[in-house]
């Protein structure tokens, strides 16, 4: 499969910084979802965001073009999302705290919805195959090589990801 | 009395997507249809997928994505590659070259008969223009690549108050932030229309 990218990476792997900013603004808001929907913080997501495209940055000379760019990126956002995930405190950071501005307000109630509760209850295998799948539209065969499994267990994440959540969300609708 | 054995989860997530053989699809749809479990368990895959496609696309703040742009080290250079001249570094070492060419051009054309002032100034002129839009790049910042033509980027920008110039298929702006350009553009998709901003 042709990668649309490849244009942009081959300048920004020379070191054109430009290059770089075309595929920052082309790919901010898939990995944004991406890293808050399997977080389910919006200050956790943001740097896990801001340190997944640093890692890439300086990772591009690495980036041999063997899997789709976005693939790529996908994979260094899971492990930024990963490494997030172990600072964590143990208490809920947007719980007590009031968002810096008004995006943040956004974003945060985007995830105070039901299905981000639903999704939160998920295990983790779990929740980033259906979000790679259902969200952000990834193929069997993408989520595959990102998860590191068979396709045949990416089918069976995904469904029984959505058995649950429907499960959860029937819960939650029944509590409120 | 229920149709056969009850599928697998496999076959009944690919039952759900549409993916089974058209024979296989009939003998799952009329198991499906007469078991209560098996129909119970694709409704529900039904609904998790539907809230999930039907969830909002979420936007980067706006400040975690300047907080990139501001945070990226420099970087070592790719190993065995040579890094691509700036801009200005290009101005720099074309400049005597094109004085070279001019003067040759002079030269050349002040042999027996030739009218040295008419080609002194083609060259001038020349060299002049060049230096000019090579300067006009040097000075501005390039934004990301928009969806075009170049012509509805430069009315889209105009009616919004912006000074534009259209160069070489490039929309250049004049007297802006990039931050309020990026702003302004932000509906409009990727595309091959490139943005130059010369700033204040």
């Amino acid at each position: 499969m042709e990668d649309p990218d490849a244009p942009l990476v081959a300048r920004a792997r020379r070191g054109d910084r430009w290059a770089f900013e075309q595929l920052v603004e082309r790919h901010q808001h898939r990995l944004f979802t991406l890293a808050a929907r399997t977080l389910g913080s919006v200050d956790e997501a943001g740097d896990a965001v801001q340190e997944a495209f640093i890692r890439a940055w300086l990772g591009l000379p690495r980036f041999r073009g063997g899997s789709l760019f976005s693939t790529w990126l996908y994979r260094i956002t899971l492990n930024a999302a990963h490494d997030q995930r172990l600072k964590r405190r143990p208490e809920p950071l947007d719980e007590t705290r009031e968002p810096a501005d008004p995006q943040d307000a956004f974003a945060v109630s985007e995830l105070s919805t039901a299905l981000q509760e639903a999704l939160n209850e998920l295990d983790e295998e779990y929740r980033v195959a259906v979000v790679l799948y259902d969200v952000l539209g990834c193929s069997y065969s993408e989520i595959a090589e990102l998860t590191e499994v068979a396709e045949g267990t990416v089918k069976s994440r995904i469904f029984r990801g959505r058995s649950r959540l429907a499960e959860l969300l029937g819960t939650t609708a029944a509590e409120d | 009395m229920v149709a056969g054995t009850h599928p697998d989860d496999l076959e009944l997530f690919d039952y759900v997507e549409g993916d089974l053989t058209q024979a296989r699809l009939a003998e799952v749809q009329r198991h499906v249809s007469e078991c209560e479990a098996c129909a119970n368990q694709v409704r529900k895959v039904e609904i998790g997928r539907d809230a999930l496609r039907e969830s909002q696309f979420m936007h980067l703040p706006e400040r975690r994505g300047e907080a990139v742009f501001m945070n990226l080290p420099t970087k070592a250079r790719e190993p065995g590659r040579r890094r691509a001249l700036s801009p200005k570094q290009l101005l720099a070492v074309l400049t005597p070259l094109i004085a070279v060419a001019a003067v040759i051009g002079v030269l050349a054309t002040d042999g027996p008969g030739g009218d040295g002032s008419s080609a002194g100034a083609t060259s001038a002129g020349g060299g002049s223009a060049a230096v000019d839009s090579s300067g006009a790049e040097a000075e501005g910042s390039r934004l990301r690549t928009v969806l075009g033509p170049a012509s509805a980027v430069s009315d889209e920008l105009r009616s919004k108050g912006f000074s534009v110039q259209v160069l070489d298929e490039r929309v250049v702006v004049s007297g802006a932030t990039p931050k309020a350009v990026r702003r302004a553009l932000a509906d409009r998709g990727p595309g091959d229309v490139e943005i130059v901003v010369k700033g204040r």
